[in-house]
C-alpha cells in the first residue's frame, strides 16, 4: 500500500509540473480539435500529430502524447455519436446507441456521459495500474498461445451475439473478417497471400481503410439514398446538452460495471480493450430489464463501452509493459512513438526509469482530466456541427476521410481500397449483414492465426488440445454456452411471430 | 441454423417474389468468370468444381427452378460463397500443412471452407424461408460519392491537394438531388481553403499543394 502511495505521488509529481500540465492540456486540445473531424479517426490523429512530439524532452513528449491520446480517442467517440463514423475498433460499438442518441436529439448527454464514463474509468484504472502491475505480470504468463485463440474466440463470439438479427450471418461476417484479415505477407515465412500481386496489398488491406469504407462511406451512401425528409440527424432537435439525473442514474450503474469489465479484460493482451468493449456493451444488454431499448439509444449502451474502453485502454498497459504486446493500432502507434524518443516498452520500463513510467501513468489520469475539462464546455460546440445542411456536410466529411487514410501512408491505393469498401458496407446492409463483427474479426485475425500456429505446434498437431488445457476450455465452454443463449430465443421468437400471426 | 429450422409462416406480408432472372444472370455470370479464372491457375480443383456448382445455382435460379423466398439471405450467402471461391483460387499457389506446422496456406484455406459451409447455409435458408426483397438499388448518389473518393486517389499524387479536394468535392456534392451550384462552388473552395490551412500549414503535413510542372 505504501508502495502504491509512493509511486502514485513520485509520477503526480513529475506529471504534475507546470510545463507538463501545459503539455498535457494542449495535447488534449490539438488531439480533440483533429480527431472531432469526421472521418479522421484516433489512428489519422495521432499518426498526423506525432511529429509535434518529436522536438520535446521525452518525459514532456509522452506527456503530450497522453493528452493526444485521450483527445483523438474521445474525437473519434464524438464522431461515433454525431455521424455514425468510428474513429477506431474500439468505438465500433459506441456508433451503435450513440448514434440513436443523436438521431433523437440527445447527442449532447450521450457526449457528456462518454466523457464522464471514461474519467471515472481513467481513475480507477489509474490506481490499479499502479497497485497490480508487478503481481498480475505472474497471471498473464499464465496465458499460452491455446488460451489466447480461446479467448480472442470468446471475444469474437462476443461481438456475433451483440449483433442484430441473424446468428448465422454475424458468424458469416466474422469469418468473412478473418478471411480478409489474411491478405498480406504470411507471419512466419513473409509469403504474400492473396496479394494479387499488389504491392499495396503486402502489408494487409490495413483497418483504417476498411472501417473507414464499411462505416464512413457506406453510411453517406446510405444517407443520400434516404429522402430529405427521414435524414434525422440533421432536422431533429436538440433537447438538452447535460444529462439529466436520470440519464446520471441510469448509467452510474453501466458506468462501474463497464470499468469493471474493462479493467480485468484489458489487462488481458491481445485486443484487450477492444474485445472490453464489446463486452461491457452484451453485458449490459444482458443485465438489462428491457434488451429491446438497446440500439436505439439506451444511455447504457453508450457509457457501459465507453468507460469499459478506457479502463482497459489504461490496464492494458500491463501487458503492453510486461509481454510488451500493443493491445489495440493506436497503442502500436505509441509504442512507436516511446522508440523514437528511446524508450523500449517492456518490464525494464519500471524499474529503470521509474520517473517516467509513473510520470506517464499519473499523466494518463491528468488527461482525461484536461479531456473533461476542455469537452464538458465544447459538447455544444460538437453538437451544433449537426446543424449544417447534410447537403454540405457530407462532401466534407467525404474530403476529411479521403485525407485522413491518405495521410496514413500518403498512398492512394489506400484512398481506393476504402471506396471498394464502401461500395461492400452498402452491400452488406441491403443483404442484412452487420459489419461490426467483420472488423473485430479483422483486427484479432492476425493474432488468432498466429497464436493457433502455435498452439498445434506445440501440441504436435493435436487440435483437442484447446479443450485439455483448463483455462482455455472454460473459455471456449463460455463462447459455446453465449452462442447457444444467443441463437435460441431467436428460434424461439421467431415461432413466437408465427404462432401470432396465425 | 434459425433460418432452416423456421416453419415457412403462409402470407406473411412479403410480397415474395420467386423468380427474379437479374439475380440469377449476375450469380452465373460471376460464377463462369470465377470457373475461367480457376481454369488458368494451377492446383484448383476443388475451386473449379465449387465455381461450376455456383454457376450452375445460377442458371437455376435465372430459369426459376429455384424458388427464392428470401432475396436477402440467398443472394447474400451465395455472394459469400464466391468470395471464399475467389480466396481460394488466390491462395492456391501457397505451400499447405508441412509436419505439425501450419504453411501459409493452411489459414486461409481453412477459414475459406467454413465460411463456404456457413454461407451455403445462410443462402440455403434464403430457399426455404421467406424473408423480405432486396431494397432498390438508387445509382446517383452511390456511383457519384464513390467517384469522388477514386478522383481524390487518382489526383492527389500527380495534380495536389488544392486541385483533388476542390474536385471531388463538387463531384460528390453532384451526387445529392438538393445540391445548388452557387452554394456548392463557394462549399468546395472554403474547404478547400480550411484543409490547406489546417493540414500543410498547421500540421504541416507532407502534401503536395499544386501540380508539379
Amino acid at each position: 500500500m505504501t508502495d502504491l502511495l509512493s509511486h502514485l505521488w513520485q509520477g503526480f509529481q513529475v506529471a504534475s509540473h507546470p510545463l507538463n500540465i501545459l503539455f498535457c492540456c494542449l495535447g488534449a486540445l490539438v488531439g480533440t480539435l483533429v480527431g472531432v473531424l469526421p472521418g479522421i479517426g484516433t489512428i489519422a490523429t495521432i499518426a498526423m500529430l506525432l511529429p509535434i512530439t518529436f522536438g520535446l524532452p521525452p518525459v514532456g513528449a509522452l506527456i503530450m502524447l497522453a493528452g493526444i491520446y485521450y483527445g483523438a480517442q474521445y474525437g473519434g467517440s464524438t464522431t461515433s455519436v454525431l455521424v455514425n463514423i468510428p474513429g477506431e475498433a474500439t468505438s465500433v460499438i459506441t456508433c451503435l446507441d450513440g448514434h440513436q442518441m443523436a438521431r433523437q436529439g440527445r447527442a449532447g448527454p450521450a457526449l457528456s456521459i462518454a466523457a464522464i464514463g471514461s474519467f471515472f474509468a481513467g481513475c480507477v484504472a489509474t490506481v490499479l495500474v499502479a497497485a497490480l502491475g508487478a503481481p498480475l505480470t505472474s497471471l498473464a504468463l499464465l496465458f499460452g498461445p491455446a488460451e489466447y485463440f480461446s479467448l480472442m474466440v470468446l471475444g469474437l463470439i462476443f461481438a456475433v451475439v451483440l449483433a442484430k438479427g441473424s446468428v448465422l450471418k454475424a458468424i458469416a461476417m466474422v469469418l468473412t473478417g478473418l478471411l480478409l484479415s489474411m491478405v498480406g505477407s504470411d507471419l512466419e515465412t513473409g509469403a504474400g497471400r492473396m496479394t494479387f500481386d499488389i504491392a499495396e496489398l503486402a502489408d494487409g488491406i490495413g483497418f483504417p481503410n476498411i472501417a473507414m469504407g464499411l462505416f464512413g462511406f457506406a453510411e453517406i451512401i446510405r444517407n443520400l439514398e434516404l429522402p430529405a425528409e427521414s435524414r434525422e440527424i440533421v432536422q431533429a432537435k436538440i433537447t438538452g446538452l447535460m444529462p439529466t439525473r436520470k440519464d446520471l442514474i441510469d448509467s452510474s450503474g453501466a458506468i462501474a460495471r463497464g470499468t469493471a469489465l474493462g479493467s480485468l479484460l484489458g489487462i488481458l493482451p491481445g485486443g484487450g480493450a477492444l474485445i472490453a468493449s464489446f463486452a461491457a456493451y452484451g453485458f449490459e444488454k444482458r443485465m438489462a430489464k428491457d434488451p429491446s431499448r438497446f440500439g436505439r439509444g439506451a444511455i447504457e449502451g453508450v457509457a457501459a463501452p465507453e468507460s469499459a474502453n478506457n479502463a482497459g485502454a489504461q490496464t492494458s498497459f500491463i501487458p503492453l509493459l510486461t509481454l510488451g504486446i500493443p493491445p489495440n493500432a493506436v497503442m502500436a502507434l505509441m509504442v512507436g512513438a516511446m522508440t523514437i524518443h528511446g524508450i523500449v516498452p517492456g518490464p525494464q520500463v519500471m524499474t529503470k526509469q521509474p520517473d517516467l513510467f509513473w510520470g506517464m501513468i499519473a499523466s494518463m489520469w491528468i488527461g482525461n482530466l484536461m479531456l473533461i475539462v476542455i469537452n464538458l464546455p465544447l459538447v455544444g460546440v460538437w453538437v451544433s456541427l449537426l446543424r449544417v445542411p447534410y447537403r454540405l456536410l457530407y462532401p466534407c466529411i467525404v474530403m476529411f476521410c479521403c485525407i485522413g487514410i491518405y495521410s496514413i501512408n500518403n498512398s492512394p491505393t489506400d484512398v481506393w481500397i476504402s471506396a471498394l469498401f464502401g461500395i461492400v458496407g452498402f452491400w452488406l446492409v441491403k443483404h442484412d449483414f452487420e459489419p461490426a463483427p467483420l472488423t473485430l474479426a479483422l483486427v484479432l485475425g492476425p493474432l488468432m492465426e498466429e497464436n493457433l500456429r502455435r498452439a498445434m505446434l506445440i501440441a504436435r498437431g493435436d487440435a483437442t488440445v484447446f479443450f485439455t488445457k483448463p483455462i482455455s476450455a472454460g473459455l471456449l465452454l463460455t463462447a459455446m454456452t453465449l452462442l447457444l443463449i444467443a441463437a435460441l430465443p431467436k428460434i424461439r421468437k421467431r415461432r413466437d411471430e408465427v404462432f401470432v400471426e396465425e | 441454423m434459425s433460418e432452416g429450422v423456421t416453419p415457412s409462416p403462409k402470407g406473411a406480408g412479403f410480397p415474395v417474389r420467386t423468380h427474379n432472372w437479374t439475380g440469377g444472370a449476375i450469380v452465373t455470370a460471376l460464377g463462369v468468370a470465377l470457373l475461367v479464372y480457376a481454369l488458368f491457375t494451377a492446383n484448383t480443383t476443388i475451386p473449379r468444381f465449387m465455381a461450376s456448382c455456383v454457376a450452375l445455382i445460377g442458371l437455376a435460379t435465372l430459369v426459376g427452378i429455384i424458388p427464392v423466398q428470401s432475396p436477402r439471405d440467398y443472394y447474400g450467402g451465395l455472394a459469400l460463397v464466391m468470395l471464399t471461391i475467389l480466396a481460394l483460387i488466390a491462395s492456391a499457389d501457397l505451400p499447405g500443412q508441412r509436419g505439425f506446422a501450419f504453411g501459409p496456406g493452411t489459414a486461409p484455406r481453412l477459414f475459406s471452407f467454413v465460411l463456404a459451409a456457413v454461407a451455403a447455409v445462410v443462402a440455403l435458408g434464403g430457399v426455404f424461408a421467406e424473408g423480405p426483397p432486396i431494397e432498390k438499388y438508387k445509382v446517383r448518389g452511390p456511383t457519384l460519392v464513390i467517384l469522388a473518393i477514386f478522383c481524390f486517389g487518382v489526383m492527389i499524387r500527380p495534380l495536389g491537394l488544392v486541385p483533388a479536394s476542390f474536385v471531388s468535392f463538387m463531384i460528390s456534392t453532384l451526387g445529392s438531388s438538393e445540391a445548388r451550384w452557387v452554394e456548392s462552388l463557394l462549399g468546395a473552395a472554403a474547404m478547400t481553403v480550411f484543409c490547406v490551412l489546417l493540414f500543410v500549414y498547421l500540421l504541416g503535413l507532407p502534401f503536395q499543394l499544386w501540380p508539379r510542372f
